[in-house]
């Protein structure tokens, strides 16, 4: 390192940097932030790419930005196949693959969430939280037009987001409920700036207002201030390609000649929806398609090591959470439900049921990929004499409970995995695989959450997306009296670590946490989450610079066709 | 005759408004509801509950029926109750025109092979063809078409790269473009119905060969072909009206594998997405489009066949 750098970086802290970058800058020096990590966690605080630059060179590491996509060749309709949608394209209600897909192409979000979990600057250029990570203050891109011509600014911020949490329905909500921000929190100050008031600290809120959290487009002022008008008036947003038709089978989207970006090299996207996915597969098959967002495993096999096409995989957090009623019979004895998770041979279900395409799961929701899990937590593994053992110190050795579920994805697989696993320690399991409907609605009319299967059954098996943080799982499925808390799980030193977890910005602190947690949860067991899916996609190989999104947004800016 | 029309019309409303009520009662039993579906399993239940008052399925059956009832008269199917709330109208129509579209193509198609091929296996009774008719027509009406469906695209579109998977064409493609589309679709339900109508023509034409009106005309001399022309094939070909006819119906509406396969939104695949979302107005309109379609062609066959056999007119009038 030269002396300059040394230099830079020495007035960088004592002049500019906070006291969480200072924290953030001595995790990097002292080797406890790898630099992939070193990157997420710089993003998600704000640091400019000039500064992560200078800080990398200064331990010895390469510049981390640069990188160029492939030349790309001008025009031509690249043709996208994906998932059929029911649900409505205004932003505030998007929850399906297929709409939040179509809406992310014209719509644009403040931060970007990439693949490795790396918060990048989008319509926002760069952000700061106060020091106790209550306020978040984003500045804006300058010169961001709109397809209809206007120039994007905090107003369009502040509407856009407010329009979103004032809506009972929205979807936003499960990001951003109304115990973290009200409508009346996201305050413009200044033409380029706006602040984000937090009820309580949050170390992780630019990934949740990047596309993870769909719901949140940037549309313009005067469209975001009349609900329900984004898509009447063309679904106008600041995204490379603006629509130019859509109905539910297909949309067709032209290029943006002002996309902030740089021009776009496609000259059009067209994005079919299938009901069905085979047809879906055979149509790539067939060269009908150019891309396919989102397939199973089972169908990717049919173009994995084959020249013309590529699979796109994308490790992600999502997961089935295996929850036991700790408050009811036969689970209320923890050696019971830590007996059932032995049973499992988790690389072998992740083989049979995913084909691979997955990774160990550790009866937490803390996958690998977050940053904030600490590595050092030992892999639970298959053990078939302790969990007898266990059933027989707990007096369950006749062992007999039926899993609720649906038959949607992998889950009825993942069921009839855990339920041969149990067979092998003398458990007796029987499966209620639902139609998803059923297994989502209330029963007999009665209150939702009192009655609703997947809250109420004693067994069930859930299907959780991906998120960049565990924040939602943590709040919503294992806190006590969390709103998706279906193992009725109750511990206030769980609580109490999940909380310093949400209000610790360092990532020490973060995995000192997560390490509690994770310990006390291998020691309950409310939840089994044997593995974490892989998103997979698939292309023809004459796409260039298209990369798969395991949120099901078509990412295409910079795309182009061999 | 009038009368016989008269009376048969009636029945056909009688139909059309019981077909309706069994629909909307049976859409009730359907597991979820109307809110739940549109909005996810993430919404709370207030915002859910908020959705089915404001769209009023919170009513008892009977008040959403008589509501939704009240404006047939008038043309008026209703709006859709999830997301974009369009008139029902609106969402049937195109959907109505997809299927129209393929039905013409696939009648186009089986109307001529299947009268062929059972003429033909009928003025052969008993030989090699008509075996050979017979067995290839029959082996493909009892193969699911979705599974003829799935071979023709190996074969026609993956294999040989001949015609699309998809049968959805391109926004503002020409004609050709969508029969090109089409094709495939129309091949598969053309295979399924082939061999069905080849046996009813074969029927026909057996028993018109050894009906007495044919015997005497080959006895008094006529030419061969004069006789079949004449004789045979004008009378074999009426009972073949009566089936065509029923599967007009079910080329509209009974298509859903076919519409799955293809990614093709027929009236088959709206009726169904309806039915999953609990969309009742647009599941009742659906499935009434459906159900006149069956009564009208059914009405028609009978007219016609009536029109055609003076026996048919005298039974009815009695």
């Amino acid at each position: 390192m030269d002396r300059e750098t040394r230099r830079l970086v020495e007035e960088f802290r004592r002049t500019d940097a906070s006291e969480i970058d200072n924290n953030l800058i001595d995790e990097l020096v002292a080797g406890e932030l790898d630099r992939q990590e070193f990157l997420r966690r710089a993003a998600v605080f704000g640091l400019g790419a000039g500064t992560i630059g200078l800080l990398l060179r200064y331990v010895g590491d390469e510049p981390a930005f640069g990188a160029t996509l492939e030349p790309a060749k001008v025009g031509g309709t690249l043709r996208v196949g994906t998932v059929a949608y029911n649900s409505s394209l205004e932003p505030y209600a998007l929850r399906e693959a297929g709409s939040l897909g179509l809406a992310g192409i014209p719509g644009e979000y403040l931060t970007w969430t990439n693949n490795k979990l790396q918060v990048k600057p989008w319509l926002a250029r760069s952000w700061k939280p106060n020091r106790d990570l209550t306020v978040w203050t984003f500045q804006l891109r300058r010169g961001v037009k709109f397809h209809n011509g206007k120039t994007m600014n905090a107003d369009d911020v502040v509407a856009s987001f407010r329009q979103y949490l004032n809506q009972k329905s929205s979807q936003i909500l499960s990001a951003l409920p109304p115990t973290m921000i009200d409508p009346s929190g996201v305050v413009k100050t200044g033409p380029y700036t706006v602040q984000f008031r937090l009820k309580a600290p949050n170390n992780a809120f630019p990934y949740l207002v990047s596309q993870t959290t769909y719901q949140a487009i940037i549309q313009p002022a005067a469209i975001a201030g009349k609900l329900d008008s984004w898509v009447p008036s063309g679904m106008i947003g600041t995204g490379p390609f603006r629509l130019k038709s859509q109905n539910k089978q297909r949309a067709e989207l032209v290029r943006f000649n002002n996309y902030w970006g740089g021009k776009p090299p496609l000259d059009r996207v067209l994005v079919t929806f299938y009901t069905d996915p085979a047809p879906m597969v055979l149509a790539l098959r067939a060269g009908q398609l150019d891309v396919v967002v989102q397939m199973s495993p089972q169908q990717s096999r049919a173009f994995k090591g084959n020249s013309r096409y590529r699979v796109y995989t994308v490790p992600v957090s999502s997961h089935n959470m295996f929850g036991m009623r700790v408050d009811r019979e036969p689970f209320r004895d923890a050696r019971v439900r830590r007996a059932v998770a032995l049973t499992l041979n988790r690389p072998d279900i992740i083989n049979r049921v995913l084909l691979g395409a997955g990774s160990l799961g550790d009866d937490s929701p803390f996958f690998k990929g977050f940053p904030s899990t600490d590595p050092s937590i030992q892999q639970r593994k298959q053990n078939l004499d302790l969990a007898k053992a266990l059933l027989k110190a707990a007096g369950k050795e006749d062992l007999k409970f039926t899993i609720t579920t649906h038959n949607q994805f992998d889950v009825p697989d993942y069921a009839a995995a855990v339920q041969a696993a149990g067979r092998q320690a003398g458990i007796d399991i029987d499966l209620n695989v639902m139609t998803y409907d059923d297994y989502y609605s209330a029963v007999g009319g009665g209150d939702y959450n009192s009655t609703t299967p997947w809250l109420n059954a004693p067994a069930t098996i859930t299907e959780y997306g991906a998120r960049g943080v565990p924040n939602l799982y943590l709040t919503a499925a294992y806190m006590t009296n969390g709103v998706w808390n279906a193992s009725k799980y109750a511990n206030s030193e769980f609580d109490s670590q999940a909380r310093t977890f949400l209000a610790a910005a360092d990532i020490a602190s973060q995995r000192k946490a997560t390490k509690r947690m994770a310990g006390l949860l291998l020691r309950d067991t409310p939840v089994i989450t044997a593995y974490f899916l892989a998103f997979t996609g698939a292309g023809s190989s004459r796409v260039r610079g298209y990369a798969a999104d395991p949120i099901s947004h078509i990412r295409v800016a910079k795309t182009s066709l061999a | 005759m009038a009368r016989y029309i008269a009376k048969r019309v009636g029945l056909a409303l009688v139909t059309l408004v019981l077909l309706s009520m069994i629909v909307f009662a049976a859409a009730q039993l359907l597991p979820g509801d109307l809110g739940r579906s549109v909005l996810g399993r993430d919404a709370s239940a207030e915002a859910v509950a908020e959705y089915n008052h404001a769209h009023g399925t919170d009513r008892s059956a009977v008040v959403q029926y008589l509501d939704w009832a009240s404006g047939l008269p008038r043309g008026d199917f209703g709006t859709s109750l999830v997301p974009p709330e369009e008139p029902v109208w609106d969402v049937i129509r195109p959907a109505l025109l997809n299927s129209l579209k393929l039905a013409v193509f696939a009648f186009v198609l089986v109307v001529p092979f299947g009268l062929l091929g059972g003429v033909l296996s009928g003025l052969r009774a008993g030989k090699a063809l008509d075996r050979g008719i017979t067995v290839v027509g029959l082996s493909l009406a009892v193969v699911p078409e979705f599974v003829t469906g799935l071979v023709l695209i190996l074969v026609l579109s993956i294999w040989a790269g001949w015609l699309p998977v998809t049968a959805q064409w391109e926004p503002g493609a020409g004609v050709v473009s969508q029969i090109q589309h089409l094709t495939l679709p129309a091949i598969a339900l053309t295979l399924v119905l082939f061999g069905y109508v080849a046996r009813i023509t074969r029927a026909g034409v057996v028993e018109a060969l050894d009906a007495d009106y044919t015997r005497t005309a080959f006895l008094k001399g006529l030419p061969r072909n004069t006789v079949i022309r004449r004789h045979v094939l004008r009378n074999a070909l009426l009972p073949t009206i009566a089936v065509v006819a029923t599967q007009v119906g079910y080329l509209l509406g009974g298509l859903v594998a076919i519409e799955l396969l293809f990614n093709y939104r027929g009236i088959g695949l709206t009726t169904l997405e309806a039915a999953q979302l609990k969309d009742y107005t647009v599941l009742a309109a659906g499935v009434l489009i459906i159900g006149f379609t069956y009564v009208v062609v059914t009405l028609v066959a009978d007219i016609v066949s009536a029109l055609l056999n003076p026996r048919i007119r005298f039974e009815a009038s009695e």
